[in-house]
């Protein structure tokens, strides 16, 4: 399954690249997301519970950033793993100035997903998909907010 | 062990207490607590039909459904219309029209049936067809199921 | 052929016992001390099994064990080829690799049992699968059929040099000959996609070995319980008067439930006997999906040679077929392919081959129609490109091509799923056709409804095909029949039934014969207990291989009620005729005596009897066919299409058949229509779908799409034509399958002509109203 995408923050370059590197701010913006721990420099653990139409399950899986180019891109690479099938993921993310204080997020990635989730979730997986990264980046708008009022 | 709940439902006119998990089905329920074998599961995912029971006069999917969410109300299963050898004239139109073949699908579909022909005595072919549409049958291909629908119409509004 | 109860639409005997619930299927079996088992099963399509953990499902509340491959030391080991190739081909090459009862080192498709949890509850058993850790490294999956026919394709099987399953050449004549002398060739690209048998009952096994009798039990949704007891004991090292299989009733079987080295059947007698307990197994609807068999899912390559007035002078067929990642069931669904691509019309030139390839998807046997439905479909297709080549009508140029019933008996020259070479025993395929478009009004549809309706803007369609289908192949089945005490007769045969009505049609051979009521004659079904010959059902063999064998069964003994009662009665054998129930003599009726102590007459507790006379009035027939009986029909349907939307309503449908001898207009009725709506959920509804990853994408009726009541056509018209076989006494010939093989291709037909507009041309079997809008936009505008 391809996921591709884009959104705008009100907010400069720079501050989105480090909120989208901050895995306090990722743990708080994914829906379902129960924990994520930096493990190094690239490597986050993390616990999510997910609801894809007739399935919710726990999953527990791995975050890491790879090509990473401050503060215009970096590659996001998922592995998750639970009772209800297996998910693996690359992302690629990139922000551009587009002025007025404004940058623009576009997103394209790839997904593939096995057992249940496949079987039984994957009619629904593509709007779950949608929405988690809509209501995410909505949450990381706030966020946004908060830090450059704060600054 | 999960925590056991205490529930009454009237299945058939008996009425049953039991203690149960609260997570297993109605469907569960009535086949392995209660040794009501005519209620067959087909997907156990609400889609196929072959459940169907009576919950309160309405037909519904007891694989759907938790046996702690009967407690208090009253059901109704294929056991409950006719015997071998007394059958319900329902029955009867099926085995004259040859209605089934492999009758697995066929109590969901009767117990389908029951109300539909209680709300809407004489229906046409159209809303019998809409009325089973719900339950799959992979044997006969549907046809056989709605004359038999359509004499049971005829038998039982005329009282036969 | 017609009598008092043959061929009679008797109401069926097996009817009260299921609509009142009272039937006793698998599930419906309690045993005290029973445990229940559940499969954990592996996400990964491909994968290296690095380790699985079970220490946390052991220590689970309620769990007695657990096992994989490890615990099972020397009983883990390949099942057996059920079905063998075809050693009578020449130069067939095939690679067998059966089913492991468990994976072991390496998980070939997403579903295949890794572990299994045996526990108090099933609710506890599946809760412990969840406690399982599977650490497995995933490999790149096999999909597509034809690139995993490549050397490049990464391998399924890694001990073997590429993915072929098998390869298999069958010709006649000389295409290449008959192509140079042709006006047209023509040649297409058709996939027929991959459905699942889905009968509303899931597999089920229930198991008891009595270590204090030293026999074990099984109850199995099975379809073939013989060779089942058969493999059980030659597994467990008894003999076979220590394992008895049963079969209770059973929800459908179309086909998968044929399989005899299935993870349960072959890990839980095992497990049975190691613990000393009863255990049940029923699979649930996800695990059928996955992990039962499934079928179709074929690329044919076609070519034909036609002259300008549109007669076939040859055709060639190179079709790659899905095994799937084991193959114990042989080369039987290609086989059967190549059997019915050139069986209906005179096709003196033809070269087809078979290319079996191992794919990482779930094994492939038969589903109703079993590769018949593919070869009908190409060989329909091809047709209609032809006659669209030629600028004929559809119907003309079968007309032309179909065989004459003067060509029978024919030898078709491909040898089939029976190892032996086809020949086409008896029909009329023209008078089928001609029948068929009589019904439907073929000229009136063509001159008059059609024009009209596309004068007001609507899209109405007419597609009209021919089919045969082998049926009732060999080896034998075989039947007991007994005149009991009471009169009543018994029937037991090895042969097994799923809902086809054989306690009914089995009760009215014996009836007729032995002039006794239908419902006074109780029919057994496989139940090795009391009787244990027979292969089992597929192949739509029942009513013809074992109704002859009880036929015979019921003649034999019929003759010694004869020779018994003339005895009895002091008067020559000539004289005594059978009254119902009883025997008396010609013209005498008050001398006479009932069955029942006739029966115990035949059965003398003291006194001399001869030496050569055996007890009662019983007798034990079979009956081996020397080839399969072929049925043959053709199909018609008008079409109602929306171009905007690509929904399709079927107006009309016809269907003519003629499988012989008919037993029971009623019943024959049913599986005509009950085979036509599994046509039908392939043409428009059904399709399995794997991802690139070997994930199935459709492992539930939320997105497997079964036919429902709605989507049926409002009245199947069918017509009869019979023509009886001449290889068996009665005529018969099989039909369960008959009605699920033209609709896909006859459908195809009907969408094509009712968009007219457009260049459309359908090369799936299985479509759907997104697919069609795909092929309608691809298509040019005339």
């Amino acid at each position: 399954m391809n996921v591709e995408g884009e959104y705008i923050f009100n907010g400069p370059q720079q501050a989105v690249y480090e909120m989208f590197n901050d895995p306090t701010a990722l743990a708080t913006a994914v829906p379902g997301m129960q924990k994520m721990v930096q493990v190094d420099e690239t490597h986050y653990e993390g616990a999510i519970f997910l609801r894809i139409g007739p399935i919710s399950a726990a999953f527990e899986g791995v975050l890491s950033l790879t090509d990473v180019n401050p503060p215009e891109s970096c590659t996001l690479n998922i592995e998750g793993k639970g009772k209800a099938g297996f998910a693996k993921g690359v992302g690629r993310v990139k922000f551009t100035d587009i002025g007025n204080n404004q940058t623009k997020l576009n997103y394209s990635g790839e997904v593939n997903i096995g057992g249940t989730l496949a079987s039984v979730g994957q009619r629904m997986i593509d709007s779950v998909a949608k929405s988690m990264i809509k209501s995410g980046c909505e949450k990381l708008q706030k966020t946004l907010e908060e830090r450059c009022q704060q600054k | 062990m999960a925590q056991l709940i205490k529930i009454k439902v009237t299945v058939n006119d008996t009425v049953y207490e039991r203690e149960v998990e609260p997570r297993l089905l109605l469907s569960d329920f009535i086949r392995h607590e209660l040794g009501l074998f005519g209620t067959h599961v087909g997907c156990e995912h609400g889609m196929c039909g072959a459940c169907t029971i009576l919950f309160d006069g309405e037909p519904v999917r007891s694989c759907l459904i938790f046996a702690v969410q009967a407690n208090g109300h009253e059901i109704k299963t294929v056991e409950s219309l006719g015997t071998p050898e007394h059958l319900h004239p329902l029955q009867e139109a099926f085995n004259e029209k040859h209605g089934l073949q492999c009758g697995f699908c066929t109590p969901g579909i009767l117990m389908t049936v029951v109300p539909f022909l209680e709300e809407n005595p004489h229906p046409s072919e159209d809303e019998i067809r809409e009325a089973i549409d719900g339950n799959i049958c992979r044997c006969t291909g549907y046809e056989k199921i709605i004359e038999s629908v359509q004499a049971a119409s005829e038998k039982m509004s005329s009282g036969k | 052929m017609t009598g008092k109860y043959f061929g009679q639409p008797v109401l069926r005997l097996e009817d009260k016992h299921l609509l009142t619930g009272r039937a006793k299927f698998c599930d419906d079996i309690v045993i005290p001390g029973m445990l229940h088992a559940a499969f954990l099963r592996s996400d990964y399509a491909h994968a290296i099994i690095k380790n699985i953990d079970v220490t946390e499902a052991r220590k689970h509340p309620g769990v007695v064990a657990v096992y994989t491959a490890e615990d099972m030391g020397d009983y883990w080991k390949l099942g057996p080829l059920q079905v063998p190739p075809p050693f009578a081909i020449k130069g067939a090459q095939f690679n067998a690799r059966t089913l492991p009862p468990i994976a072991k080192g390496k998980v070939r498709f997403s579903g295949e049992p890794i572990a299994v949890v045996i526990a108090e509850s099933r609710y506890i058993a599946e809760d412990a699968c969840e406690d399982i850790i599977f650490d497995a490294e995933p490999l790149p999956a096999v999909i597509d059929l034809e690139k995993a026919w490549e050397d490049t394709s990464v391998l399924v099987h890694d001990d073997l040099p590429s993915n072929m399953a098998a390869l298999v050449k069958q010709e006649s004549g000389d295409y290449e000959a008959a192509k140079k002398q042709a006006d047209v060739v023509v040649s297409h690209r058709y996939v027929a996609d991959h459905v699942a048998g889905a009968a509303m009952e899931n597999r089920g096994f229930v198991v008891n070995w009595d270590e204090r009798t030293q026999e074990m039990t099984v109850w199995a949704g099975t379809q073939a319980p013989l060779p089942l007891r058969s493999a059980i004991a030659g597994r467990m090292g008894l003999v076979e008067n220590q394992v008895r299989v049963i079969t209770p009733y059973i929800g459908g079987g179309f086909g998968p439930k044929v399989m005899t080295s299935q993870a349960d059947d072959v890990l839980l007698p095992w497990i049975s006997m190691k613990l000393n307990r009863p255990i049940k197994w029923i699979e649930d609807r996800r695990e059928n999906f996955l992990a039962t068999t499934s079928e179709r899912d074929q690329v044919h390559h076609c070519e034909m040679a036609l002259k300008n007035d549109g007669t076939i002078l040859g055709f060639k067929d190179i079709f790659y077929h899905n095994t799937g990642a084991y193959d114990p069931y042989g080369m039987t669904v290609p086989l059967n392919t190549q059997t019915h691509t050139v069986s209906n019309y005179r096709v003196p030139n033809f070269y087809t081959e078979i290319r079996m390839v191992f794919t990482n998807e779930m094994v492939v046997t038969p589903v109703r129609g079993a590769g018949r439905s593919e070869g009908v479909f190409v060989m329909e297709r091809m047709m209609d490109l032809a006659a669209r080549e030629l600028k004929m009508d559809p119907v003309e140029i079968r007309l032309k091509n179909l065989l004459k019933k003067e060509e029978f008996p024919l030898n078709t020259g491909v040898i089939g799923q029976d190892f032996v070479v086809g020949v086409l025993d008896s029909g009329d395929y023209k008078n089928n056709l001609e029948k068929c478009i009589q019904m439907i009004d073929y000229e009136k549809f063509r001159n008059e409804i059609q024009p009209k309706a596309r004068k007001e803007g609507k899209h109405l369609g007419i597609g009209v095909v021919t089919f045969t289908e082998g049926t009732a192949v060999g080896p034998y089945e075989g039947a007991r029949v007994t005149v009991g005490n009471n009169g009543k007769v018994s029937v037991a045969t090895g042969y097994s039934t799923q809902g086809q009505g054989h306690f009914t049609v089995f009760a009215q051979i014996v009836a007729e014969q032995l002039n006794v009521k239908v419902e006074d004659v109780r029919v057994i079904t496989g139940d090795t207990g009391h009787f244990h010959w027979g292969a089992g059902t597929f192949a739509s063999r029942g009513a013809t291989i074992a109704g002859s064998a009880i036929n015979s069964a019921a003649v034999l003994v019929r003759e010694k009620i004869f020779a018994t009662a003339a005895k009895l009665l002091d008067v020559p054998e000539d004289q005594v005729e059978l009254c119902e129930g009883s025997v008396c003599v010609k013209g005498h009726p008050e001398k006479s005596v009932s069955l029942g102590d006739l029966a115990g007459k035949a059965n003398p507790m003291r006194g001399a009897v001869e030496a050569d006379v055996k007890p009662g009035l019983e007798a034990t027939a079979y009956y081996a066919p020397p080839h399969g009986a072929t049925g043959s029909g053709a199909c018609a349907m008008i079409v109602d299409v929306d171009p905007e939307t690509c929904k399709v309503n079927i107006e009309r449908f016809v269907l003519v058949h003629d499988c012989g001898t008919v037993i029971n207009p009623l019943l024959l009725e049913g599986q005509i229509q009950g085979g036509v709506s599994m046509g039908i959920g392939n043409a428009f509804y059904e399709k399995m779908v794997y991802d690139e990853n070997g994930q199935l994408m459709t492992a539930s009726f939320m997105d497997y799409l079964m036919p429902q009541a709605t989507d049926m056509p409002k009245r199947m018209e069918i017509g009869h034509n019979v023509h009886p076989s001449p290889l068996n006494t009665l005529g018969l010939k099989g039909v369960g399958e008959a009605g699920a093989l033209p609709p896909p291709p006859a459908f195809c037909q009907a969408v094509e002509d009712a968009l007219y507009e457009y260049d459309l041309d359908l090369t799936e079997s299985n479509l759907n109203p997104s697919l069609l809008y795909k092929f309608k936009n691809e298509a040019t505008k005339r």
